[in-house]
């Protein structure tokens, strides 16, 4: 990985310039940022890009009062464009959208019309001025065989727990084709209650709409997290934050009824949030309000397919500890729900492309716990929830909590030779690299093969075991990794201590996962540094060490 | 060893041999000094009017094309260190680990498919036994005329191109018959496989091919599927798997050196692949469809059931006019059966009039016993999706052979259709169902 310096001024000055001030009536460049910044405080984003057509999005100021969350403002109209060139000279799709206080005065809208697999730079213009410029890239034609696809692979970035330095380490990659976060982009915690580094706005927790749109804001306003919006196109999902801790389909562990009011009214309002301010499609159309179907395809060529998943909106209540009973096995009990499943396994059975990837935003690979002393199981299930403390081996709130859904996709690859499906996975804020086994008892004799390998993504800021204990990195985690991966063979690689990001390399020949981390997510000018490279050679359903990143294109 | 050592140079004659046809028979020595039999077309030229070609230190410059089938593997199986040979020469071509086998999962319609570039609805052939109605059978497809479509072999003997086969299955030899210039008879046989081990089948073709030298050369390694088929009890299954692709392998390396010491290397297109893969049952996971069929009043003796290891091929043999109640039960039936997959019409599988009425799969780790639930004892199965990943390559020294990986969908039917492009051959009539993958 080598880095780029795409420096913000630099591209407002240049395109500002050019684009020819007079016939856009722009203001001139030393006006031009400052201007911005009143009028798109939010950056831009780009999202769910297609082979002709990407989501484009930001958010306008257009008076001062016009705050998020305010209700506040008046109807107001942007131009957009994008380009083939970052001066704009070469101006392939532009048009105007309306915004007003209805929908937060967010803008997202589809720009049709573009061609496979191409970089683009678009902004927004408004009385005169232009947002930062944006880069995206267009996804391959559908028959189309590239010879490689990079992704950028993040998740769990509470900004209360720390800075969001992977985000701008993430965003000098030169080379990505989009950036998958796979969920709990934000929190809903209240101050002090997940984290101290900065302070969340609004101080108390995400309940109303109000809330939901501040927070969102005030994510968007973040540095580091508008650079890699703006350098890259997002796929996103969401997890269980975006509305509140262990949701399911009709409550949450973090929803008490009594004073935070109907859960289902509460996540209408989340999604509603999520859909004006994520550069995301949420139905058919990118319209708002079509929809809040999260669960969809992206293509990319014949050489890879992305399945992203809802696991929160769809699944049965969490069962409850102590695991005493066959809960987690009810047939009955669902993570995905019917049509999500439906929609899964004829995703994975068709063979319009090599790899079959699947963004998960809980992990897939079932873990058996060895027995640990409780004070270190009480520690390690802070973050992951991953130890019962009674022994009783299952993360309820991932799939191991739902191992007839499991059984039901591991069986669906098995049954129909589905090769090269490799999940990918946020939520427990530690980077591992699994097999994953059709019967982990068995593995890896035939029986218990391995059908499919998952890599999951450590997270941006959000506690992980070292957070947690106090101690120094690995300390406490060299002793939980080495009882984990001895009594769960298919698990292969762990790392319970960093903040970071992955990036994603995917060939004919081989997926290959890069994991980075950061020094320090307390400090705003942290370094990252190479810390392991796991991969998936085609046809094998088996990760496998590589001692060296793949190498910028 | 030279060439000209171990050619016993000694044509037999022509002969009548009944459903082959007229043609002779030419006997030379493989490498363990084992007499090779080899018939040829009436006409071909002989082993003695070439053996002066093959003894010279180079051999005459001419496009060469030789598929190697190696019967059953799974692609995960040809890359690992137990392969080198084959890893090699995988690495030195172009690979598809996007390939799949095409239904029915089953030898002789993926071999027929390889050769002729259509699906069975083309060709005629969908699966290896199917109900035969008119002589009211279960059947093998392994006579010359079940196969209705022009194959590669013939479209190049046409164009003064010489083939030859190499097929270590009875089956296979009997269905393509006397198509190829030279065939080989495929001997000794295993008794119950019914199939030649891969030393003796790639001792045929090393000969065939430095004695003969034919522009095509189709080979079946049968090794590695039968090592599946023919354990019964499942306990040594993974040692004679392994053992069985560590033979394989070294039998794809005397065939890549000869290549390469022959001088043929830099001629040559190779193609490996396999037919299908396979599965592995447990004891008790078997389905017999019949018992259940016969059980049922609207049913009871008008449903033939053609096993095919994973894949049952049902033939309604009742009154027409009861035809179309009588498959929704047979359907209802066999979805209601534990290890059933999925049931589909032949059209919907491009399987043509020769499927029977319905294709009923069933899960991975199960298979098919039919009639009876003794009449499958063999764990190792073939002929569901789950079989459908294959190892597919397109390697050699030919100026065509790229390096890489793709991720294009390569198939078995697609094969016809590579070798038609390196020989310049033409569409055949309506079309290839494959695509070159040169």
């Amino acid at each position: 990985m080598t880095s780029i310096e795409l420096d913000r001024r630099t591209l407002l000055t240049t395109g500002a310039a050019a684009t020819g001030a007079v016939a856009l009536g722009v203001a001139l460049p030393d006006e031009a940022e400052a201007a911005a910044n009143r009028y798109f405080k939010h950056g831009v984003a780009s999202g769910d890009p297609h082979p002709t057509s990407v989501i484009l999005w930001t958010r306008l100021t257009p008076t001062p009062k016009a705050t998020p969350g305010s209700g506040r403002g008046p109807r107001a109209t942007v131009r957009w464009q994008v380009a083939e060139d970052r001066r704009f000279r070469r101006v392939v799709a532009q048009g105007r959208f309306t915004t007003s206080a209805a929908r937060d005065h967010t803008v997202k809208l589809e720009a049709r019309g573009l061609r496979p697999r191409t970089t683009y730079f678009y902004r927004f213009l408004y009385e005169g001025v232009a947002s930062r410029i944006g880069r995206t890239r267009t996804a391959p034609a559908a028959h189309a065989t590239p010879a490689n696809l990079r992704f950028g692979v993040v998740s769990c970035s509470n900004l209360p727990a720390g800075y969001f330095s992977a985000y701008r380490h993430l965003a000098r990659c030169n080379d990505l084709d989009a950036v998958l976060h796979l969920g709990d982009y934000l929190y809903e915690y209240g101050a002090g209650s997940y984290g101290d580094v900065r302070q969340p706005v609004p101080a108390h927790e995400m309940v109303s709409l109000s809330d939901y749109r501040r927070r969102h804001a005030q994510y968007k306003q973040d540095q580091d997290l508008q650079l890699l919006h703006a350098r890259n196109p997002f796929i996103v999902t969401w997890d269980d934050h975006e509305v509140t801790n262990d949701a399911w389909a009709e409550g949450a562990e973090n929803h008490d009824p009594e004073t935070e009011g109907d859960y289902l009214a509460r996540r209408r309002r989340a999604h509603r949030a999520y859909d004006e301010w994520m550069p995301v499609r949420m139905g058919s159309e990118v319209a708002l309000g079509d929809g809040t179907r999260l669960f969809r395809r992206l293509r990319f060529g014949r050489l890879a397919e992305l399945s992203m998943l809802d696991l929160r909106t769809y699944r049965d209540q969490q069962a409850s500890y102590p695991v005493a009973d066959g809960t987690v096995s009810d047939p009955e009990r669902t993570i995905t729900g019917a049509a999500q499943m439906r929609w899964l396994k004829d995703s994975l059975r068709q063979e319009r492309a090599q790899w079959k990837l699947v963004g998960n935003s809980v992990m897939i690979a079932p873990v058996v716990f060895p027995p640990l002393p409780n004070d270190l199981s009480r520690k390690v299930n802070d973050f992951t929830g991953l130890l019962p403390e009674d022994g009783a081996p299952y993360n309820v709130d991932q799939w191991d909590g739902y191992t007839a859904d499991r059984h039901e996709v591991l069986g669906h690859l098995a049954d129909h030779g589905v090769q090269n499906t490799v999940f990918l996975t946020g939520d427990i804020h530690s980077a591992w690299a699994c097999d994953v086994p059709l019967d982990a008892g068995t593995y890896p004799l035939e029986r218990g093969r391995s059908v499919a390998t998952e890599f999951v993504c450590t997270s941006v800021t959000s506690d992980n075991l070292n957070d947690i204990t106090g101690t120094a990195p690995a300390r406490s985690s060299i002793p939980v990794e080495a009882a984990i991966q001895a009594n769960n063979r298919h698990v292969k690689y762990l790392n319970f201590d960093d903040h970071g990001f992955s990036v994603l390399d995917v060939t004919a020949a081989r997926t290959q996962m890069d994991y980075y981390v950061i020094s320090e997510r307390t400090d705003p000018n942290a370094t990252v540094s190479w810390a392991a490279s796991w991969a998936t050679d085609a046809d094998t359903q088996a990760v496998r060490p590589v001692d060296a990143p793949v190498r910028e294109r | 060893m030279a060439p000209a050592d171990r050619t016993g140079g000694d044509e037999t004659g022509t002969v009548d041999a009944g459903a082959l046809g007229r043609r002779s028979f030419l006997r030379l020595t493989g490498a363990a000094g084992a007499s090779l039999l080899f018939s040829a077309a009436a006409g071909a030229p002989s082993t003695q009017a070439l053996t002066g070609v093959a003894g010279q230190a180079s051999v005459a410059r001419k496009r060469r094309a030789y598929v190697l089938v190696v019967d059953g593997a799974r692609p995960d199986e040809l890359g690992t260190a137990l392969t080198p040979h084959l890893r090699a020469l995988r690495d030195a071509g172009r690979n598809f680990p996007a390939a799949r086998s095409l239904p029915v999962m089953e030898t002789i319609p993926n071999h027929v498919m390889m050769m002729t570039g259509v699906r069975p609805d083309r060709s005629g052939v969908p699966a290896n036994a199917v109900y035969d109605r008119s002589e009211q059978t279960i059947r093998d497809l392994d006579r010359p005329s079940d196969l209705r479509f022009p194959t590669v072999i013939e479209r190049l003997n046409r164009k003064g191109f010489t083939t030859g086969t190499v097929l270590s299955k009875e089956y296979l030899f009997g269905i393509f018959g006397t198509r190829a210039t030279y065939r080989w008879e495929p001997a000794p046989i295993v008794p119950v496989s019914g199939h030649a081990p891969d030393a003796f089948t790639m001792d045929a073709a090393l000969s065939m091919v430095e004695e003969l030298d034919p522009n095509l050369v189709f080979v079946n390694l049968g090794d590695c599927d039968r090592m599946g088929h023919s354990d019964l009890t499942g306990t040594t299954l993974q040692a004679a798997r392994t053992a069985a692709l560590v033979d394989v392998d070294t039998q794809v390396g005397r065939f890549v050196d000869m290549l390469k010491t022959s001088g043929r290397w830099r001629d040559s297109v190779v193609i490996v692949l396999a037919d299908h893969s396979m599965d592995w049952s447990d004891p008790h996971q078997i389905i017999s469809l019949q018992p259940a069929l016969d059980a049922d009043p609207m049913l009871a003796g008008n449903v033939v059931v053609a096993q095919n290891g994973g894949a049952d091929l049902l033939s309604w043999t009742g009154p027409a006019d009861r035809r179309a109640p009588a498959l929704r039960r047979m359907r209802d039936i066999a979805l209601a059966t534990d290890g059933v997959l999925s049931v589909h019409e032949p059209a919907q599988l491009r399987l043509g009039d020769n499927a029977g009425d319905l294709v009923v799969y069933c899960r991975s780790g199960w298979r098919f016993s039919d009639p009876a639930p003794y009449s499958n004892p063999i764990p190792g199965n073939h002929g569901h999706p789950a079989t459908q990943p294959i190892p597919f390559f397109v390697s050699g020294g030919h100026r065509l052979v790229r390096q890489g990986t793709s991720s294009a969908a390569a198939r078995t039917v697609d094969v016809a259709p590579t070798v038609g492009t390196l020989f310049g051959l033409g569409d055949p009539r309506g079309g290839y169902d494959g695509t070159s993958r040169l």
